[in-house]
């Protein structure tokens, strides 16, 4: 099932017969980067197609590591891959809050609508608490370790300084845990994943999480990668760039986060003292007669201007922060992703070793050995999938995010416009004689 | 308003220049001095321009001026000068006197002051007011010469006077506490804009930090670089724009301290109206006493408590001689009183109606030109907006590239 001409980037939804298994030729390495799909791209595609096999026949079990990274090749290929083929939808909203005698917590209705196989309903509605988000990433990151998790919003939250209870912030983490369960769903991998799928359906998911055990076996889900403490020589050049890429990324994140901060403080005090500065205009007016309608209009427009100064810093709060915010904890996990593939292949490479150092004229690799390079392979094939995948959102979402910020300082000053517009012909006004 | 000065005559301060000289007590000292220029206005026929005057005065000379102008024009609300020392200032503002912008907005302030002086129907005619612009020479010494000093009234004087006019004017007292009132709102204000205009300044200077960390961000990105490293481009030019919107904003600042040193002339000509409305009172109460005493005289009766009465009385009484010498005194007094309160009472009434035409005139010029401010600020700030509508679609656009 080797070779074949390497399909074109655009040539749509192809049969898997057609395609290559990556695994076996050497050429996985150039489909990958060549096969970035195509900026306009919005939506990350999910499977469409049921009825996955291998160019040999046999069936393709999503959920182990070797057929994930051919599934995800084969996904790169098909870059006009349209939102109308999806066939998995989450949403997350209807925050509530629960009063009982030993805590207060908020849940939040997780709905779903699917047409896939997996489901037994093509609808569900549970209502979740952020422990149970918590819960889910645990469990995805034990049973897809070769695969980037998306980050969850912060556990703690400093108790005093923010309101847990509070609207902003109820609606804040609404949104971060809305956007994990959809950058879930939009992986081809995780989205299937048996406990994703228990997340969005049981009605007792407490329940579900004391079986844990059971469950692990029955879907051989044994990817317990036992990292023995192996010492990796040298990081390949590619994942080193990653690595270099990521501590640069959140360095750089972090100072952003910083810098808005630090805007958003300095509005703040300007605002303070515009509060003053409007009503000093109005004190005046009712000295004067003839400007008293003039200085009344002044007073009025500053206080307009303090009113739209407010919703910025706002908005900026609790719409940009947090995602910065984000992507900073998302760096950090896949950082970490990067170290455990370290260890995967520290291991290979030890026992690799230990083999090559016993006087053998075996031409025959043995089969524990081969067991770590497939291994290797995997999570390299994922990671680098994964990695790319991962490129292309971020961009998306640091385009949104900053064209989101552009859009709310527009919308500022365009509100000041019109409120300093609007006094002009007050001003300009000939008062009629008393 | 045809005759006055401003018409016929083109003012300005042009330059501003630092000098080293020595003070009255010998002392090296360093001063501004600012170059005046004056320019006959032709009638259009020849095309030609008169040829320019100049002379170089310094602040103090400008001040003396401005007190000659009080003291001699008291029912006038004589135009103020620029501020002595920068107040109001914000923290990147120096306090400076000898800043480059202080002196620059000083020299507009003291052209400003000549200008308001010259269109003044009253000021514009006077000789010391015509000398100053065109006689570098002696002219201290001719404002010397004139004696104002002699009729200044002392501060003390007029502190009486606020607290013990028995029937102040009703209008004068109703303006007296207006300008009390305007003094205090648009210091207020000033200082308030102040530091809006310091926190302002934060506000846009920390957007320069953006520029930076998005060039350094964009250079570990490859297709997302381009739009990052443009969009900090625009960051940057947000950041410098506030030096110039700021800079601006001090101007309308000026003219709202120069209402602000108005009020104080305001104030000063109330305070010449009770410091007269005193000196009239007491003049007619010293009247009224000698008359009293004049009456007791020639009666013989004692009808108001004096020690001298009380000592007449205990040591013996005067000769006939004697009284008839005083009552002749005190009634050559009671003459020139009566006089005295006629002249008085004159000039108290021309100085009501002189001084209630000025404030007219000054009310309408302030009406006037703070519209014509508030007017030039609400701009300022349209602009303001504009600029960083601008910026923001730059950015926005730099962003969707990425």
């Amino acid at each position: 099932a080797a070779g074949g001409p390497k399909p074109l980037p655009s040539s749509g939804p192809k049969s898997l017969r057609e395609m290559p298994h990556p695994l076996a030729t050497s050429s996985s390495e150039e489909m990958g980067p060549a096969l970035t799909p195509s900026p306009d791209l919005l939506l990350p595609r999910s499977i469409a197609d049921k009825d996955l096999s291998l160019p040999n026949g046999t069936p393709v079990d999503t959920s182990s590591p070797a057929s994930s990274s051919s599934l995800l090749n084969r996904l790169q290929l098909d870059d006009d891959f349209d939102g109308e083929t999806r066939d998995l939808f989450v949403t997350v909203d209807d925050p509530k809050k629960h009063v009982c005698t030993m805590e207060t917590y908020i849940t939040y209705r997780v709905t779903t609508k699917t047409t896939r196989a997996e489901f037994d309903l093509p609808e569900y509605s549970v209502r979740r608490r952020y422990q149970d988000f918590d819960w889910l990433r645990n469990k995805l990151e034990e049973s897809q370790p070769t695969h980037l998790i998306p980050p969850l919003p912060e556990k703690f939250v400093v108790k005093g300084v923010v309101d847990r209870f509070s609207e902003e912030f109820v609606e804040t983490r609404r949104k971060a845990l809305d956007k994990f369960l959809k950058r879930i769903t939009d992986h081809p991998v995780l989205s299937f994943n048996e406990h994703f799928n228990v997340f969005l359906t049981a009605k007792d998911l407490n329940a579900y999480k004391k079986q844990g055990m059971a469950l692990l076996s029955k879907m051989g889900e044994s990817v317990k990668y036992v990292t023995g403490g192996y010492k990796l020589r040298s990081r390949p050049l590619e994942f080193a760039a990653i690595g270099e890429y990521l501590d640069t990324f959140s360095l750089k994140l972090g100072t952003i986060d910083r810098i808005a901060q630090r805007i958003i403080k300095e509005q703040l005090e300007y605002l303070v003292e515009l509060r003053e500065y409007g009503p000093v205009y109005s004190t005046w007016g009712g000295l004067e007669v003839e400007l008293s309608e003039p200085l009344e209009g002044v007073s009025a427009c500053i206080g307009n201007c303090c009113t739209a100064l407010e919703e910025l810093s706002e908005e900026m709060t609790e719409d940009f922060l947090p995602v910065l915010r984000e992507y900073i904890l998302y760096s950090e996990s896949m950082k970490n992703v990067l170290k455990k593939r370290d260890q995967v292949q520290a291991e290979y490479e030890a026992k690799l070793e230990a083999v090559a150092l016993k006087k053998e004229d075996r031409p025959k690799v043995p089969t524990d050995v081969e067991k770590c390079q497939d291994r290797v392979e995997c999570f390299n094939a994922d990671l680098k999938a994964d990695m790319e995948r991962w490129q292309n959102n971020k961009r998306q979402d640091f385009r949104q995010l900053l064209m989101g910020m552009a859009d709310k300082n527009i919308q500022y000053y365009e509100k000041c416009l019109t409120a300093w517009e609007s006094i002009i012909p007050l001003l300009q006004d000939k008062p009629e004689t008393k | 308003m045809e005759d006055c000065l401003a018409k016929k005559m083109e003012i300005t301060v042009s330059e501003a220049e630092k000098r080293t000289g020595r003070n009255a007590m010998n002392m090296q000292e360093t001063y501004t001095a600012y170059l005046i220029e004056t320019r006959a206005v032709e009638t259009q026929s020849e095309g030609q321009c008169a040829p320019v005057d100049s002379l170089w005065r310094r602040y103090s000379e400008f001040e003396l001026l401005r007190n000659y102008l009080s003291v001699t024009y008291p029912h006038i609300v004589v135009p103020p000068l620029p501020e002595k020392r920068a107040d109001f200032v914000w923290h990147k503002l120096s306090a400076d006197n000898m800043d480059p912008d202080f002196v620059e907005r000083r020299r507009i302030g003291l052209e400003n002051f000549l200008l308001r002086v010259a269109s003044h129907p009253v000021l514009c005619q006077d000789k010391i007011f015509y000398s100053f612009l065109t006689q570098e020479a002696g002219w201290k010494e001719m404002v010397n010469e004139t004696g104002f000093q002699l009729k200044a009234d002392s501060r003390l004087k007029a502190l009486n006077a606020t607290f013990r006019v028995k029937n102040p004017d009703k209008r004068f007292t109703e303006l007296k506490h207006y300008s009390d009132e305007l003094q205090s709102v648009i210091s207020h204000l000033l200082r308030v804009r102040a530091r809006v205009a310091d926190r302002l300044y934060g506000v846009y200077k920390v957007h320069g930090n953006y520029g930076r960390v998005f060039s350094e961000w964009s250079a570990i990105e490859k297709e997302m670089g381009d739009g990052l490293q443009s969009a900090g481009h625009h960051m940057d030019v947000y950041a410098a724009s506030i030096d110039d919107i700021l800079e601006e904003e001090e101007h309308y600042a000026d003219q709202l301290k120069e209402y602000l040193f108005y009020a104080e002339a305001l104030r000063a000509v109330c305070r010449k109206h009770e410091l007269m409305q005193y000196d009239l009172e007491m003049a007619a109460q010293d009247l009224t006493t000698k008359k009293q005493q004049c009456e007791e005289l020639a009666t013989g009766t004692v009808r108001t408590f004096s020690l001298k009465g009380m000592t007449s009385k205990l040591f013996g009484q005067e000769t006939p001689e004697q009284r008839e010498a005083k009552l002749k005194v005190l009634e050559e007094q009671i003459q020139e009183g009566e006089e005295q309160l006629k002249s008085k009472n004159l000039e108290s009434r021309d100085f009501v109606k002189s001084a209630w035409a000025d404030i007219e005139r000054f009310k309408e010029q302030k009406n006037h030109d703070l519209k014509e401010a508030l007017i030039s600020y609400a701009v300022m700030q349209i602009s303001m907006c504009k600029k960083g509508i601008q910026v923001w679609t730059n950015a926005k656009e730099c962003f969707s590239k990425m």
